[in-house]
């Protein structure tokens, strides 16, 4: 008999507006230990947004998202400090700092949450750049990395505090398809080395098929989800219509 | 699978011996991750750094190695980080482990930080020579374009867009008349009580009214107005343009076949030129006002402030002021415009561009005001 899947993400009855619109109502699931975790939908469908309140940087219009058994809604203070640094977050963009090297964009959460020496924090920034294979571009400029580099750079940020949990949005868009294959590549890597769990917002099918252990999908007109499973199950003729129209492209 | 430690947990910890054949041995145990290894790094640094031995043996059975950051500790142990004159010999890894180890191999030195030569005096001067020409050369170019594109856009008025210009004019201007008349009507009060205790000694504080009038049409209206646009409006102007460069908007307008210069600048130097005038009559008025308060209060009449200050500021005056207004309001949306077309990559490129816009406007606009004031000295 399979163990039971350890969750460390619970998302519960959550609902977001922005103003007097209504993006997310009804929103439960579940995220289990080291899975690769995709939330999918069409534009608009609130993919994003839900990303957002998951990592804290909205509060809900009504729920509760539960991360490690402590819930980021109400935790204030240092009990949330602590709680956000459990995990990591690649933004769409990348979000490096631009007045910073990659090391250096690597290094700030180093140093400001660790006590280790200057060579220490050097050296796990250079570690951390040759697993996303970017060791050559340390000691450049956000701005003169092509976006593929600035998106791998984002990740080994992300990681610099040893997070249980990355949050990635929108990893693949705006990259080629070599690229995006060898960023799904790395994701893969890194959760089966790391044991990360990753939840990632995407909309690329070839990055989908290529990574996703368990999906939910987002509709736009019902605001909530409509779909929830593993990729197989999504794809199947039993699957919502909406699920397979995504997966068939039509 | 490598678990993830707490940030509470139990630090690290080593055990340094020698053995017999002089070789070094160091166990290595209790969880190892990026928050609980400061104390290990700074203890091996300390016992290995000073070592002079053969070989070091690290055993690492016992260590409980949580997360991606721990395991560049060991990739520098194994690199003999801490050992530069001694092989590392890593023994006690899983498989796991091991395998993961593989995604840290390369040369950590070769990457390290470079520092950068130190360049001559020489070196500098010729950077900054080169620097400044490349710079004077823009500024020439950007103009002379602009002073044609103007001239076009007087004789063929609809080359511009009004609804933008009308647009400038209300952010840069209209939204701008509470803080101008403020400053203005404040500096007229300082003037006017600065200007009373001195003129008092000799019983002409009725020359305040001059004082007041003379400095608040000919310099402090005109050159202060155009000092607030630049700190309000001409960082403004490089800022929208800047960022409007980032985000390749200019690239966009320049692939549609429309000038950037003329579809962006254009409009900013025409509601530059024609707001700074209108604020500066405002700033005059004001800066009038606070000085004539200060009169009243030292018990002078409304009609004998108005004689002393009608016989001293000529109409001639506010036409030197309003002109030097013009000038000055070209100066200020310009600079901003092509402080922002210089805009660099990244955002704090757009800071950098907004901070040159004011200084070099500012700088400007002091630098035009002392040409008026020697032409006018000339011409008498």
């Amino acid at each position: 008999m399979n163990a039971k899947p350890e969750v460390v993400i619970v998302v519960k009855d959550l609902a977001a507006s922005y103003g007097s619109r209504q993006i997310l109502r009804g929103i439960n699931f579940e995220v289990h230990r080291g899975e690769v975790f995709v939330i999918i939908g069409g534009s608009g469908s609130g993919k994003s947004t839900l990303l957002k309140h998951m990592i804290g940087l909205f509060p809900p219009q009504q729920g509760e998202v539960w991360i490690e058994g402590q819930n980021l809604v109400t935790a204030e203070g240092e009990a949330r400090t602590r709680l956000l640094r459990r995990f990591g977050v690649v933004f769409q963009g990348g979000a490096l700092f631009g007045s910073l090297t990659i090391a250096e964009n690597i290094g700030l959460p180093l140093g400001e949450f660790t006590d280790l020496p200057e060579v220490a924090r050097e050296c796990v920034a250079l570690s951390l750049l040759q697993v996303v294979g970017l060791a050559e571009a340390a000691h450049r400029m956000p701005a003169e990395l092509s976006g593929g580099m600035q998106k791998r750079a984002a990740i080994a940020r992300a990681m610099a505090l040893d997070p249980h949990i990355l949050f990635l949005d929108e990893p693949s868009a705006g990259l080629d398809p070599v690229t995006s294959a060898g960023l799904d590549a790395l994701i893969q890597e890194l959760s089966r080395s790391f044991g990360i769990t990753f939840v990632i917002v995407t909309h690329e099918l070839r990055s989908i098929n290529a990574i996703a252990d368990r999906l939910i999908m987002l509709d736009e007109q019902s605001r909530s989800i409509i779909a929830e499973g593993n990729l197989a199950e999504l794809q199947s003729q039993n699957a919502h219509p909406a699920a397979r129209r995504f997966f068939n492209r039509e | 699978m490598i678990r993830m430690a707490e940030t509470n947990q139990p630090r690290a910890r080593s055990e340094t011996r020698i053995l017999a054949d002089g070789r070094v041995s160091v166990r290595l145990w209790g969880i190892l991750d990026v928050h609980t290894m400061g104390d290990l790094w700074r203890e091996l640094e300390e016992r290995l750094r000073p070592l002079q031995a053969p070989g070091l043996d690290v055993d690492a059975a016992s260590l409980d190695v949580r997360g991606g950051g721990g395991l560049a500790l060991l990739r520098y142990l194994k690199a003999s980080g801490f050992t530069p004159r001694t092989a590392v010999t890593l023994r006690g890894l899983n498989s796991e482990l091991s395998q993961i180890l593989h995604l840290y191999e390369g040369d950590l030195k070769a990457h390290q930080v470079r520092r950068r030569p130190q360049p001559s005096v020489l070196q500098e001067l010729g950077t900054a020579t080169r620097g400044f020409v490349r710079e004077l050369r823009e500024q020439v170019g950007f103009v002379g374009t602009m002073a044609g594109e103007l001239a076009a856009a007087l004789l063929h008025p609809e080359r511009l867009r009004w609804v933008e210009v009308k647009r400038l004019c209300i952010a840069a201007g209209a939204n701008a008349l509470p803080i101008v008349s403020l400053l203005s009507f404040l500096i007229g009060l300082i003037l006017g009580f600065e200007g009373a205790r001195p003129l008092a000694q000799f019983g002409a504080q009725i020359y305040v009214a001059d004082i007041v009038g003379f400095a608040s049409v000919r310099e402090l209206g005109p050159m202060m107005t155009a000092i607030l646009l630049a700190g309000r409006s001409g960082a403004a102007f490089a800022a929208e343009i800047g960022a409007m460069k980032i985000d390749e908007e200019l690239a966009a307008l320049a692939t549609m076949g429309l000038n950037p210069l003329r579809f962006l600048a254009l409009q900013r130097v025409a509601a530059g030129i024609l707001l700074t005038p209108m604020l500066t009559v405002y700033t005059m008025f004001a800066g009038v006002l606070g000085g004539t308060l200060v009169m009243l209060s030292l018990g002078f009449s409304l009609p004998a402030i108005y004689h002393e200050m009608a016989a001293s500021v000529h109409l001639g005056d506010i036409g030197v002021g309003l002109s030097k207004s013009v000038v000055f309001g070209a100066i200020f949306s310009a600079v901003g415009c092509l402080r922002g077309f210089q805009t660099g990559q990244g955002p704090i490129a757009v800071g950098v561009s907004a901070t040159r816009a004011v200084v070099s406007s500012i700088l400007l606009i002091i630098f035009a005001d002392t040409v008026f004031a020697g032409a006018m000295f000339l011409v008498g």
